[in-house]
């Protein structure tokens, strides 16, 4: 105490700067604090930022520990082990830049002269759109990232369809009733998970907000919640339809609401189009002058919404009659057949919910008085990764249809990706009254095809975001999807698909051994860095200049990254390396072009990039925030450019276009993609599903629960804040609190499944699933389903280069099909859920005795004495 | 003169231990150390059942027993009512740490610092920065960051706290909202039976 | 709450019984020798027997400082321990056991010396002295039991039973030392002496047993801790030590010898065995069974 100095890191002397966190791809605001010997000794949340509202989750606060990794790659370098494997050590011998370069760009040479799609990419830094893109430099469309699967394969189309936006998340400052299903948004995970989860305990607490937490687990969420409804795992669409069918007989609807501001009163013919006049445009039916007439006819009295009729002797429908129709056996009493919710809760949830909406009310906002529905249905990954994934995300829209609380004040708002600049709108109209659908929002996607130009059939999912778990079915099945290009150059960045895609994991190993070259950019080994010839070090995120705003839930702005210190180790950005690329593969002008445009740099020709220039993290991050708002990189250094979303982008952008109820482009598409596939003769056309593509939501079951008897369980898969979104195992501090954590230490079971299994707590069993294996160690809670056996990702993990991640017995995503049977036709999300059956074994199988194991650290913890350190 | 406590919003908590790492980040805890945890504890039978997270850190007992065993001298209160342990006189005898009803006092084991938080035998530049603060084999404690409550800031795991769980104030002013969630919401002291007198209260 | 069996957690961040991990093995030998020193100087010095006193004071002076400096964290500074005695029962027996070891050192002196008359002291002098050094080896034997005792935390040791316990090994220690080393020499004239002591040896065996199953029976009724401590004694992981060490070799086994063949030399050099046996396995214990109440109160 003596010592004059503050031992506190806050208070040290040095300098604090303004910074955007990256250890998940949300980008909450930082200050940074770097001492007068240039460590970086403590980040906090920005207090002035929006984006995360001051605060700053687990893995944010971790990121000095990713920064500091000894782990890390420090220069680049090539393999000399030609043997590749999951446990072949690639003996590293390090390299210049300049031959790391002159490697890499020679091997993707020689297939981008050959033929380009031999290129499979996984560039997947969600933070750097601008090298997401860099493939449709060379007309790629390949995609060996699992992004899209593991977020919302179904969940961003549908989105772009509902809202015209590319997520979705609950106005948490008007509602009062908040039903979370599948999804820890405001309590654990996804958008922003630090302002998120203060808003939503400000709304719990401040103002009285009740939470209904529909999930198969006792998750934070459900834990937080006034009432656990827990569900059978895959079943949550049911769970919805139950709820929508009570609403619907019992007259709970924002009729008003449909009738305005959606297609639902749109007439629908036996075929399910519209029924359309000579000149395209949709009947409807007056139901005061009893006929039918054009849905902009100014003499319309009353829209029907049910009931059958005629038009040019046609049977017709409104829309939502056709949605009455299929209401009708989804009865909660039917309905708690497949979800196990007792239908009294369902009806009860539902009456709760629509009192709660509080139909009839406004509130003006900024002058303008719109509907007030203060409640809301919100749901993520796990209620919305099935096989049928489209039409689950559907039928939870529709429940919130119904209240008519669709980007109203309180209800269920879309969520941009990226506004780009100040006054971009992202709506626009559509036809016959309609608000424009906008699948994709990931950008374009390719056009169809046969034989197909994708390895991953990307080709027939126009709907879609990418499916690449097929990757590995087209690969196991040779001929079968008429490929004609066999892929053997991998280009990989910030991305570690080996780890997390689905399927098992022979499977992959096989796919990955078939490379002739794999380059990988990245920050510290992984299981993927394993299998590369060459590693490009890039800088890590407290190192390097960025600026994005990613799926920011009630703000809007950009959020600016700035480097902390000088880079560690022999690193280069992300942007240098692939301009690089780019110009020694003579690919640099096109991939300019392609920036420009998908950056949308070319709304302000000024800050459009020449052809053949090269540019660096930082005149890319400047170009980006002036696109903005016209302030270069230096004003974001001093100022906060997030700001409460405006409400006119935030309520109802789309006022006075109408909102798709019923999906008809379903219908269109389906019957395109049919066409072409015919047309072209396709061989696998009679395998597709056409049934997914339904303008509705049905009760159709996913296969998952149509496997074998024996597998009697359904395996599942979660995370909680400390590992939302990946990127944190290995890190100390995040070890720290996750295997504290009786949630992420054991595959879990109720106590009285795991009787009935003839389990206890501690023993050592495999689990096996129709598509893949792995072991573990059985916990038991009585917060779990008794149907479902729960797998933390933080067990995930296998035996890699790096000291800190602890392996585990094998992946959950091993066991998770990656067939077409269990994907979605119109998205390709497939299903994230498995059957499985667990048999209890007398010891650990070899290979999972020998190195540091979860389970080893767990103990370590558990015992006597100061154990669980690293 | 404030005295210091703080609150616990059990409604709040979310358990996802920001504070944890965060505390972790202001005060360079070595290796298996915290000054802050926060326990989770399920309770009921499916399908009612529930789980309580529940943030514990030194509550700066007016009573406080770790103070009264240490024999050195070393354990002392400041007049804000923060307990502070001296390294210059602490000798490590670890009397306050069996004493502590709350298991909140750790210490500074002399390998500690050896193995590193990566376990690769070697420091990190933020440790080898941050881990000086220390006198190897002395006990250490939270402190509310009484350093950063001097300079006027909350203490570290307050400012992260992502649901704002983490209210800290002055006890004895009667309208600071420490003082007012107490009394609106009946703020109760951990393990109150044992008459420690903590300056930390749950409410729920 | 569903009163299920509580958890025992370690590090977990759960709510639940967590290990005491401060006072490990070094402090237990410390402990043992500290007391069982103090409890040979005090049954020996009962007797006059010097030897023995000058044993117990070696055990004490040497063992446990060094033990105790080797659980210190920063030794160079454990002078400091005696600042506190208006709080600390730490500080109280660092006095107590510079007093046991001035005076006992004097009484010894005296004894062999009879410095008293050759410096023409007076017989007060002596009784003084003599005074100091038994009251000071009590304190030895029983203020880490007082130290243990004042921890609200570990209500296995919350007990005043603790020192209690403490000063029945330290005396049953004691006896059954000075029994064998004075053998052939203390008890050569007087048979009638041994077989007292062996009785009495006997009888705080005896004692020590209830004692000890008393700590384990109020701990048990105290607390959730206190049940789980118990149980990891009993039942749980440290049941072997507990059942053959603790109670089969310190209690069990002495007490038949003692009973059976007070006479003979091995039968009590085994029993004597038992008892330190079992008297330091009892020391490692207390302390790794030693657990934290579980949090509560916050609801």
């Amino acid at each position: 105490m003596n010592d004059p100095q503050p031992v506190q890191n806050s208070l040290k002397s040095g300098r604090w700067i303004r910074s955007t966190c990256k250890m998940c791809l949300h980008s909450c605001g930082t200050v940074i604090h770097i001492t007068d010997d240039g460590i970086i000794n403590k980040i906090e949340g920005d207090p002035e930022n929006l984006s995360n509202n001051g605060k700053l989750c687990p893995k944010g606060n971790a990121a000095i520990m990713r920064h500091y990794d000894p782990n890390r790659f420090k220069q680049p370098m090539k393999r000399t082990n030609p043997k590749k494997g999951p446990s072949e050590d690639p003996m590293w011998e390090p390299i210049s830049w300049d031959e790391a370069f002159e490697i890499t760009a020679r091997e993707i040479k020689k297939s981008l002269d050959e033929d380009p799609r031999k290129i499979l990419p996984s560039l997947e830094d969600f933070q750097k759109f601008n090298i997401w893109v860099w493939p449709l430099a060379f007309g790629n469309f390949n995609c060996f990232q699992s992004g899209g699967t593991m977020c919302g394969g179904a969940y961003h189309p549908t989105n772009g369809y509902i809202h015209s936006a590319f997520a979705a998340a609950n106005d948490v400052k008007h509602c009062n009733y908040w039903i979370n299903n599948g999804t820890g948004d405001g309590f654990s995970s996804h958008l922003h998970a630090a302002a998120q989860s203060n808003w939503v305990a400000n709304a719990r607490i401040d103002r009285g907000m009740r939470c209904v937490t529909v999930e198969p687990r006792l998750s934070t969420s459900a834990a937080k919640s006034e009432e656990w409804v827990p569900i059978r795992p895959a079943t949550d669409r049911h769970f919805a339809l139950g709820l929508c069918h009570v609403m619907v007989e019992e007259n709970l609807v924002d009729y008003k609401f449909l009738r305005k501001d959606t297609n639902a009163p749109y007439l629908v013919g036996p075929d399910g189009y519209f029924v359309r006049n000579a000149e395209e445009k949709i009947y409807v039916w007056d139901s005061v002058e009893n006929r039918a007439k054009l849905w902009d006819d100014p003499t319309i009295q009353k829209l029907a919404l049910e009931g059958t009729f005629e038009v040019d002797g046609k049977e017709c429908k409104p829309a939502f009659q056709r949605f009455r129709d299929i209401l009708d056996e989804c009865s909660p009493e039917e309905m708690e057949k497949i979800t196990t919710v007792p239908a009294e809760t369902t009806r009860r949830i539902a009456r709760e919910f629509f009192a709660a909406a509080d139909i009839g009310a406004t509130i003006e906002i900024d002058g303008r008085t719109m509907p007030l529905r203060p409640a809301a249905y919100n749901y993520y990954r796990g209620a919305q990764g099935r096989k049928m994934g489209f039409q689950a995300n559907h039928a939870f829209k529709m429940v919130n249809f119904l209240v008519g609380n669709i980007d109203a004040p309180g209800g269920h708002m879309g969520v941009t990706l990226d506004d780009q600049w100040v006054d971009k709108s992202h709506v626009a109209p559509g036809e016959n009254g309609m608000m424009m659908p906008n699948p994709h929002q990931l950008g374009p996607v390719p056009p169809f095809a046969y034989p197909p130009n994708t390895y991953h059939l990307m080709d027939y999912f126009p709907v879609g975001v990418h499916p690449p778990h097929l990757n590995l079915e087209v690969f196991l099945n040779p001929g079968k999807y008429g490929v004609e290009f066999e892929p053997d150059v991998m280009v990989i960045c910030h991305s570690n698909p080996l780890w997390a895609m689905q399927g098992p994991r022979e499977g992959w190993f096989k796919f990955m051994a078939s490379m002739r070259f794999i380059v990988v950019s990245d920050i510290i080994p992984t299981e993927t860095t394993q299998w590369a010839d060459i590693i490009l070090p890039s800088h890590g995120a407290l190192e390097s200049w960025n600026m994005t705003m990613i799926e920011p839930p009630h703000t809007e702005g950009m959020c600016m990254r700035q480097p902390a210190t000088e880079p560690l180790h022999d690193t280069k950005s992300e942007e240098d390396i692939f301009y690089e690329l780019s110009e020694r593969l003579g690919i640099l002008e096109a991939y300019n072009g392609v920036l420009n445009m998908a950056q949308g740099l070319d709304h302000k020709p000024e800050l459009m990039l020449e052809p053949d220039k090269k540019y660096t993290d930082k005149e890319i991050a400047d170009r980006k925030g002036r696109l903005w708002n016209d302030k270069g990189i230096d004003w974001y250094k001093d100022n906060c450019a997030v700001t409460e979303r405006r409400s006119d982008k935030w309520y109802r952008p789309w006022e006075g276009m109408r909102l798709h109820f019923y999906i008809e482009d379903m219908l269109h598409q389906r019957d395109q993609l049919k066409k072409k596939m015919e047309e072209h003769n396709v061989p696998f056309r009679n395998e597709w599903h056409w049934d997914d593509y339904s303008p509705l939501p049905t009760t159709r079951l996913d296969p998952v629960h149509e496997e074998p008897e024996e597998y009697n369980l359904f395996g599942m898969f979660f995370k909680d804040i400390q590992l939302n979104f990946g990127e944190s195992i290995g890190n100390p501090w995040i070890n720290d609190i996750v295997y504290r954590d009786p949630v992420h230490i054991a595959l879990m079971l109720n106590p009285k499944t795991a009787a009935s299994e003839g389990l206890k707590a501690g023993d050592i069993v495999r689990v096996e699933s129709p598509y893949g294996k792995i072991y573990g160690r059985i916990g038991t809670s009585e917060g779990w389903h008794p149907d479902a056996l729960g797998v933390s990702n933080s067990l995930s993990r296998v035996n890699i280069q790096h000291k800190g991640v602890p392996h585990a017995g094998g992946h959950f995503n091993d066991m998770l099909p990656y067939d077409l049977r269990n994907t979605d036709a119109v998205t390709g999300q497939p299903e994230t859920v498995c059957r499985v059956k667990i048999t209890k074994l007398d010891d650990w199988p070899a290979g999972l005795k020998e190195g540091l194991t979860v389970y080893d650290l767990v103990d370590d913890i558990q015992k006597p004495g100061k154990g669980g350190r690293h | 003169m404030a005295r210091y406590g703080m609150v616990f919003d059990l409604r709040r908590c979310i358990g996802c231990n920001a504070c944890v790492i965060g505390c972790k980040q202001e005060n360079s805890l070595p290796d298996g150390m915290f000054f802050t945890r926060t326990l989770s504890e399920e309770y009921g039978v499916y399908p009612a059942v529930g789980r309580v997270y529940i943030p514990t850190l030194c509550n700066q007992c007016e009573d406080a027993p770790c103070e009264k065993v240490c024999p050195s001298g070393a354990t002392y209160t400041r007049d804000d009512g923060i307990v502070m342990v001296d390294a210059d006189l602490c000798i490590g005898c670890s009397s306050c740490a069996v004493a502590c009803p709350y298991d909140q006092r750790s210490q500074v084991d002399k390998d500690l610092f050896e193995h590193g938080l990566f376990g690769t035998d070697e420091l990190t530049p933020f440790e080898k920065d941050g881990y000086q603060r220390f006198v190897p084999g002395t006990i250490v404690k939270c402190d509310f960051c009484s350093e950063r409550v001097d300079a006027g800031l909350d203490p570290a795991c307050v400012v992260t706290c992502p649901t704002d769980a983490r209210i800290f104030g002055d006890l004895d002013d009667p309208d600071s909202k420490v003082s007012e969630l107490i009394r609106e919401r009946n703020g109760k002291p951990p393990m109150p039976e044992l008459k420690t007198r903590p300056k930390v209260f749950y409410i729920d | 709450m569903a009163m299920q069996d509580t958890k025992i957690i370690g590090d977990s961040f759960e709510v639940g019984a967590r290990f005491q991990r401060y006072w490990d093995t070094s402090m237990a030998n410390a402990f043992f020798c500290g007391e069982l020193g103090a409890g040979l100087f005090f049954v020996s010095f009962l007797f006059d027997f010097v030897p023995g006193m000058v044993t117990g004071m070696l055990i004490t002076g040497i063992f446990k400082s060094f033990f105790h400096i080797t659980h210190m964290g920063v030794p160079m500074k454990s002078w400091r321990a005696i600042l506190r005695p208006d709080r600390s029962w730490i500080s109280r027996g660092l006095i107590g056991i510079v007093f046991y070891l001035l005076f006992g050192t004097l009484h010894s002196l005296n004894m062999t010396f009879d410095l008293q008359a050759s410096l023409g002291l007076g017989t007060a002098a002596g009784n003084l002295i003599q005074f100091f050094a038994a009251c000071a080896a009590l304190v030895v034997m029983t203020y880490q039991g007082f130290a243990m005792s004042h921890s609200t935390a570990i209500s296995l040791w919350n007990t005043l039973l603790m020192p209690l316990s403490s000063l029945l090994y330290a005396l049953t220690g004691g006896a059954v030392l000075t029994i064998l080393m004075g053998w052939n020499s203390l008890f050569a004239m007087t048979t009638s002496g041994q077989k007292h002591l062996t009785s009495e040896t006997l009888l705080l065996l005896l004692i020590s047993a209830i004692v000890v199953a008393s700590i384990l029976y109020s701990a048990n009724n105290r607390s959730r801790g206190g049940k789980v401590s118990v149980r990891l004694l009993l039942t749980g992981s440290f049941r072997q030590p507990f059942w053959y060490l603790v109670t089969g070799a310190g209690f069990i086994l002495p007490a038949l010898l003692l009973w059976v063949a007070p006479g003979n030399f091995i039968a009590v050099l085994v029993a004597a065995t038992g008892i330190l046996v079992g008297y330091y396995s009892y020391r490692v214990l207390i302390f790794k069974s030693g657990v934290y109440e579980p949090m509560s109160g916050f609801r």
